[in-house]
């Protein structure tokens, strides 16, 4: 570069940052109640529908608290959308430091790994940054609630309805996620748990795959192949019943299904019969809830439990029509057209 | 006066420095401010402490391992594994603290898991460095190979769990140093200091010099005596060293480590030393440009969040500044050859005229 050029962006440069020391100065105060939601992943689906739920519930309350929001000179309540695209405890806690640099009035958290972000929670509280965890939990923070299913239960739950499709015999295989997670190990653990309880069923294997929906899918059509003994699998997490591959891959007639999760590109898996049983999350009142118990917190100045438990909703033949209509009122709009007209 | 803007103009860096200069006067103009909680002062978004020292924060880790990662770059090497290496340094580290007895005083617990860091990202470079050069196959087939292994091993050790650091650790990594709340600025320090080390080290030793030579002509460098197998070991060794740095400084700061830390970190890595100018086919790179590349993506990073553009879009941008940096790189060396091509020829012909 010439001389002059550099002359020329030295000079530009120090323009903007001279013009932006002043823009700041002159700035007016943010009116806006800003929550930093920070999930595990922005591809996995679940936690788009936890954006959902806090964007729906950041509109709803702004409307019906507006009175105590002005009393607070906020205008309203938004959610600031700061989730790394893939799972990094490390980016995660990065995230959590800038939001409060940027002058956010709460955070909305689902921890990759609570060691790692447990730090960063504690400097945000020690600036007066509320923060609230969904999904996954840091319970050596001082965060001030968590609303989430219990993960132990969860794998329990999973099991026995297992049982009840399989009459309590059968070899069982599990299918988990990423072997770092911590909640999904403890929903294995629950699931191992529970088959205990029933000596008709034997467990072939814990099998952990990618989770995303594709090389699922392949790992469980690779375990099938190899272990043709088995007649169920355990699932932890609904990954592979996001691609339709399973219902084709997998004979319905031998082998039953009962997966954690049931979002709309899973429904198929409960009317063909391949899944009896999917236990829902409701990922929507992930963000929902957790907007609700910030503005209870912040705004109306209420107490908040710590622990807040979110329950598993069983979804089958019986209520698939209801639990589709339910997606579809929690902004899903692949839920198909003919699930929303069953009783 | 003039001399001393003109040579700070010149530098090889000063091209950087003003992107980064540009780049912080849009975001510092364009970022918006809102009210401090603890002063009720209004405080620009992007030019705050907080915010920058923070951009440095996450800077320094990719920066550290930048210079080893340029060190390789211009010897005419690569090293897919760097992440690994943080990874396992980190774990084992992790795991060894955890063992030790509770009447270990914490000046001695750092002491430890610094030297284990370090050992462990010593040993991985040896180990990568020895195998390029005994097996001699090309460092990119080896390192992606370490790349699994390192990381597997680091697996199995720690079970896949997430293992806290003991406080000390975390009480060095984020100390204040009188700065004040929540400002913590050992990583940006250590950054610097690496980086100063790094460029003293490449710029004025014999032995910087030397991984100028191989990277620039393995060949010639050969038939003038220089030990070339032994200079590959040691840059190898050195890129482990600098992961060892980061993953101590890094696992220390947010206190656990686990077994998919860094996981993808090498590509930010090598795209540091790149942007900074490293030429991957060998003989150019400073660690000074290395470091100042780290810090120009994360503040490309960062703007995405502080301009509240589609965060989805990170990755497209890093993308397209490798590229752009890549080619800008070639288009900058061919240019040069052209130069020195009509040099010669005006010089011949000056020659000839004057010999006439």
């Amino acid at each position: 570069m010439k001389n002059w050029m550099k002359s020329v962006a030295l000079f530009a440069a120090l323009f903007g940052i001279t013009a932006g020391a002043v823009a700041a100065d002159a700035a007016k105060p943010a009116k806006e109640f800003k929550i930093a939601m920070i999930a595990k992943s922005s591809t996995n689906p679940v936690f788009l529908s936890g954006r959902a739920g806090a964007e729906f519930a950041a509109g709803e309350l702004s409307k019906k608290y507006a009175a105590e929001l002005a009393k607070m000179n906020y205008s309203k309540i938004v959610i600031d959308w700061r989730t790394p695209p893939n799972e990094d405890a490390q980016l995660q806690a990065q995230r959590i430091a800038q939001s409060v640099n940027d002058g956010v009035d709460a955070i909305l958290l689902s921890c990759s790994d609570a060691g790692k972000v447990n730090g960063a929670i504690n400097d945000a509280v020690a600036r007066d940054i509320p923060v609230f965890t969904f999904d996954s939990d840091a319970p050596q923070s001082k965060r001030f609630a968590f609303y989430g299913v219990d993960d132990i239960e969860t794998g329990r739950q999973t099991m026995s309805e297992m049982a009840k499709a399989i009459d309590g015999k059968g070899k069982v295989a599990i299918l988990s996620g990423s072997q770092n997670a911590p909640n999904l190990k403890k929903r294995v653990e629950g699931a191992q748990t529970e088959a205990k309880k029933y000596p008709g069923i034997e467990i072939v294997g814990v099998f952990n795959c990618v989770e995303t929906p594709q090389d699922a899918a392949a790992e469980v059509v690779r375990v099938t192949n190899a272990h043709p003994e088995i007649t169920a699998w355990a699932m932890v997490g609904g990954w592979p019943l996001f691609t339709k591959t399973l219902l084709k891959d997998i004979d319905s007639n031998k082998i039953k299904i009962v997966s954690v999760d049931a979002l709309p590109a899973q429904l198929p898996y409960i009317e063909k019969g391949l899944t009896p049983t999917l236990l829902a999350q409701s990922c929507f009142l992930w963000g929902s809830i957790g907007v609700e118990k910030i503005v209870d917190k912040v705004i109306l100045k209420k107490d908040v439990p710590v622990m807040n438990k979110q329950e598993l909703v069983v979804v089958n033949k019986d209520t698939l029509g209801k639990w589709a209509r339910q997606l579809k009122e929690w902004k899903f709009d692949d839920v198909p057209e003919e699930y929303l007209k069953l009783p | 006066m003039q001399r001393f803007l003109r040579s700070i103009l010149g530098s090889q860096q000063s091209g950087l420095v003003m992107v980064i200069l540009g780049l912080g006067a849009i975001l510092a103009f364009f970022a918006g401010s809102h009210e401090d909680k603890a002063t009720g002062a209004m405080v620009n978004n992007f030019l705050n402490a907080g915010t920058l020292l923070q951009v440095a924060t996450d800077a320094s880790f990719f920066a550290i391992m930048a210079v080893g990662m340029t060190l390789i770059i211009v010897s005419d090497g690569i090293d897919l594994s760097i992440g690994s290496i943080y990874a396992l340094a980190g774990v084992t580290m992790a795991m060894v603290l955890a063992a030790l007895p509770p009447s270990v005083s914490p000046v001695m617990t750092v002491f430890i898991g610094l030297g284990i860091s370090l050992g462990i990202g010593l040993l991985c470079g040896l180990f990568n460095g020895a195998m390029i050069v005994g097996l001699n196959v090309h460092p990119f087939i080896i390192t992606l190979g370490t790349m699994w292994v390192f990381r597997g091993i680091a697996f199995v050790a720690s079970k896949a769990n997430s293992i806290l650091v003991p406080q000390p650790l975390t009480d060095v990594a984020k100390c204040t140093l009188g700065l004040g709340k929540a400002l913590y600025p050992v990583p940006l320090l250590t950054m610097l200091l690496i980086t100063l080390l790094g460029a003293i080290y490449l710029s004025k030793t014999v032995m910087g010099r030397h991984i100028y030579a191989v990277g620039g002509n393995e060949d010639a460098s050969r038939f003038c005596g220089l030990r070339v197998k032994r200079i590959r070991i040691g840059v190898f060794v050195l890129a482990g060293l600098t992961a060892g740095i980061a993953a101590f400084l890094g696992i220390s700061y947010y206190g656990s480590a686990s077994c998919g830390d860094a996981q993808g970190y090498e590509l930010y890595v090598i795209a540091s030393a790149v942007v900074g100018g490293a030429s991957m086919s060998g003989g150019k790179g400073s660690a000074i440009s290395a470091m100042l590349g780290a810090i120009l993506i994360t503040m490309i990073r960062q703007s995405i969040r502080t301009l509240h553009f589609d965060q989805n879009y990170e990755w497209i941008i890093i993308g397209c500044a490798i590229v752009i940096a890549v080619v800008l790189d070639q288009f900058n060396a061919r240019m040069m050859q052209r130069r020195l091509a009509n040099a010669a020829a005006q010089a011949r012909v000056q020659q000839m005229s004057s010999a006439k």
